[in-house]
């Protein structure tokens, strides 16, 4: 039986973790939403902020929010090549939703390979925001970069709750969302909100990664893995607003680490997929989205 | 259409037993023509082509669920994975005949998917699609982490071959033509099937949900059915996989088998008759022509897959189609 002070170190770990499932699982969502495609390729941009920020860092020299800034903006503007090159025709052609989803992974497919070739595949990481040992509350160490995590992920829903509800883009993605065909009669520019859309997520999902990177590396193969998991917090969110995605990237996260400490490193896995299925079979609309028995 | 193919039983049946074009048998004989070829040159092709025809069979009962009923399942490594272990683990450890042993095996996988599908397939879209992609992930994991029955990363060396009474099949051309012949016969099974009563019902359940039920046509028991057969299949061709190579790990059957699988299928046409055949054999035929381009290969894949899901996503076998007047799509 694991002590309490490891209980109280993993939910840490967890809560730091499920943060960045959380911002990757808004990407999802704001995708979703705006279009009903689920872009499989998301966990991509989360690798590609990684890689993009060190890559600037350290071949150019620039200070670490320059780099983080620069990098957010060309994963978006990858994202954007994305949704013109591959999603919009498909989307134009009325293609399969399946074909779509494969569509996506074959995105994935082609930018990590791309990444091996230009940028090569070795791991590779970079210094914590604020230098400076974990902070020690009692027995409990915190990484300062929790600290960066949590607070640019508290000023990413706030100004994306802001943007939806204020901004007249970001109603306009909203009202795709409720009803295409409506907001196009409406003049909303539907396939231009789809860029915005693809533009907003990869961006929120390149945040992700530049966050998360100090903790632990980035390679070209993380992107899968964080894919999955943001996919699944989305899912326990129930595609709904960015808070209760947020949320649900904290839960999991939290019972991620829980299951490492009670089940070892292996089951991580399977304990979240597992959770995954018992939310898709119990509460469709996700965790937040009532009971109701609609899939 | 729909609606004149529901008022008029007797012409839509007839129709429902559709015919190859010219274009589709033109497409079957080059790969008949590749296949022989293959067996004539020998080598290392002979592998290829012997993994092409496990795809192809695996693809067969894909396209079962995916085409005809269209449902989605990205997770049938799962079941591929138990043929393919439990072919191992009774033929190694208990010294079981192989044909014995594929048999058994299909009939684990089959309740397995009678008790997994159950509850997941009364999802529907992306939901469905992650929730079989999640099992195909779990199983995956449990045959990385049980290894006391898997044998972990170590995976299972020394799998006879492909067998019946004493009688084993220790040539690799002959392994291709044994192969070549389980293709044929599931073809002609799954042709059966899709012909009949049942398989009508399935097309009908992938036209319309609400319509098939309204013609009395219980779709969760067809879905399930459907889900059953198709991880029949994929037992299969796991447990041939497992023959013909003699070796297998966790990685054989990972997520990475659901994608190959779904581009085969996407590839080659889904929902048609022949498009897992020729879908399975381009696709593994493809990657060894781009080999040549060296570390490109994964590159001009994906490429490929992305021009063909975005310009002709009924895939290679409906190419024929392009010259007549285009129906419009649901999407």
């Amino acid at each position: 039986m694991p002590s309490v002070v490891e209980l109280v170190q993993s939910l840490v770990n967890g809560i730091g973790i499920g943060l960045i499932y959380g911002l990757i699982a808004i990407g999802f969502c704001v995708i979703y939403n705006a279009s009903g495609i689920v872009n499989f390729a998301q966990g991509v941009f989360v690798m590609l902020g990684g890689m993009f920020a060190h890559t600037i860092l350290t071949h150019y020299g620039l200070p670490i929010w320059l780099s983080a800034v620069l990098a957010t903006i060309l994963v978006a503007g990858v994202g954007v090549l994305v949704q013109i090159f591959v999603i919009n025709p498909m989307w134009r052609r009325n293609a399969p939703l399946f074909a779509i989803i494969l569509a996506t992974l074959a995105v994935q497919l082609l930018i990590e390979q791309v990444v091996i070739l230009t940028l090569g595949d070795q791991p590779r990481t970079y210094p914590e925001f604020t230098s400076g040992g974990p902070l020690k509350i009692g027995p409990i160490a915190v990484g300062y970069q929790l600290f960066w995590v949590l607070g640019c992920g508290a000023v990413m829903v706030f100004s994306l709750q802001q943007f939806f509800n204020r901004t007249r883009m970001g109603r306009a993605l909203r009202a795709c969302a409720q009803n295409r065909e409506a907001a196009a009669l409406l003049g909303v520019p539907v396939e231009r909100m789809l860029i915005v859309a693809f533009a907003l997520s990869s961006g929120l999902g390149a945040a992700a990664g530049i966050l998360i990177t100090p903790t632990q590396y980035t390679a070209y193969m993380v992107g899968g893995p964080f894919g999955i998991n943001g996919f699944i917090a989305a899912i326990i969110g129930g595609f709904g607003s960015p808070p209760a995605a947020l949320i649900g990237g904290i839960f999991l996260g939290v019972i991620q680490s829980e299951a490492i400490v009670f089940f070892g490193a292996g089951f991580k896995n399977i304990i979240s997929l597992t959770l995954l299925l018992v939310v898709l079979l119990l509460f469709p609309n996700g965790l937040f989205g009532g009971l109701t028995k609609r899939a | 259409m729909t609606s004149l193919s529901i008022t008029s039983p007797k012409p839509a049946a007839r129709a429902a037993r559709a015919r190859l074009d010219w274009f589709q048998i033109g497409l079957l004989a080059v790969c008949g023509l590749l296949t022989t070829g293959a067996l004539i040159y020998g080598g290392y092709l002979l592998t290829v082509f012997q993994l092409a025809m496990i795809y192809g069979i695996f693809c067969i009962g894909l396209n079962f669920f995916m085409g005809y009923t269209g449902q989605a399942s990205f997770g049938q490594n799962a079941f591929a994975c138990i043929g393919g272990y439990g072919s191992a683990i009774l033929c190694v450890q208990y010294g079981w005949e192989p044909a014995l042993a594929l048999i058994a095996s299909m009939v684990v996988a089959g309740v397995a998917a009678l008790l997994i599908g159950y509850p997941t397939l009364r999802l529907r879209g992306h939901y469905l699609a992650m929730a079989t992609f999640s099992l195909g992930l779990i199983t995956y994991d449990i045959s990385i982490q049980w290894t006391s029955l898997t044998q972990g990363y170590m995976g299972y060396a020394g799998i006879p071959p492909l067998g019946i009474a004493g009688f084993e099949i220790e040539s690799e051309r002959w392994k291709l033509v044994a192969l070549a012949a389980l293709l044929g016969f599931a073809f002609w099974i799954s042709q059966r099937m899709r012909d009949s009563r049942f398989g009508r019902g399935l097309r009908a359940i992938s036209g319309s949900e609400n319509g098939a039920a309204a013609l009395g046509i219980r779709v969760p028991r067809f879905k399930l059915i459907a889900f059953v057969i198709a991880a029949l299949y994929a037992s299969a061709a796991g447990s041939l996989f497992a023959h013909t190579v003699g070796f297998i790990s966790p990685e054989v059957f990972g997520p990475q088998m659901a994608i190959i699988t779904f581009t085969m299928l996407y590839v080659g046409g889904v929902g048609t008759m022949i498009g897992p055949i020729v879908g399975a054999i381009v696709a593994s035929v493809l990657p060894e022509i781009f080999r040549s381009v060296g570390k490109f290969q994964d590159i001009a894949y994906a490429v490929v897959l992305l021009g063909m899901l975005i310009y002709a996503p009924k895939g290679l076998s409906s190419l024929g189609k392009l010259f007549r007047p285009r129906k419009k799509e649901e999407a």
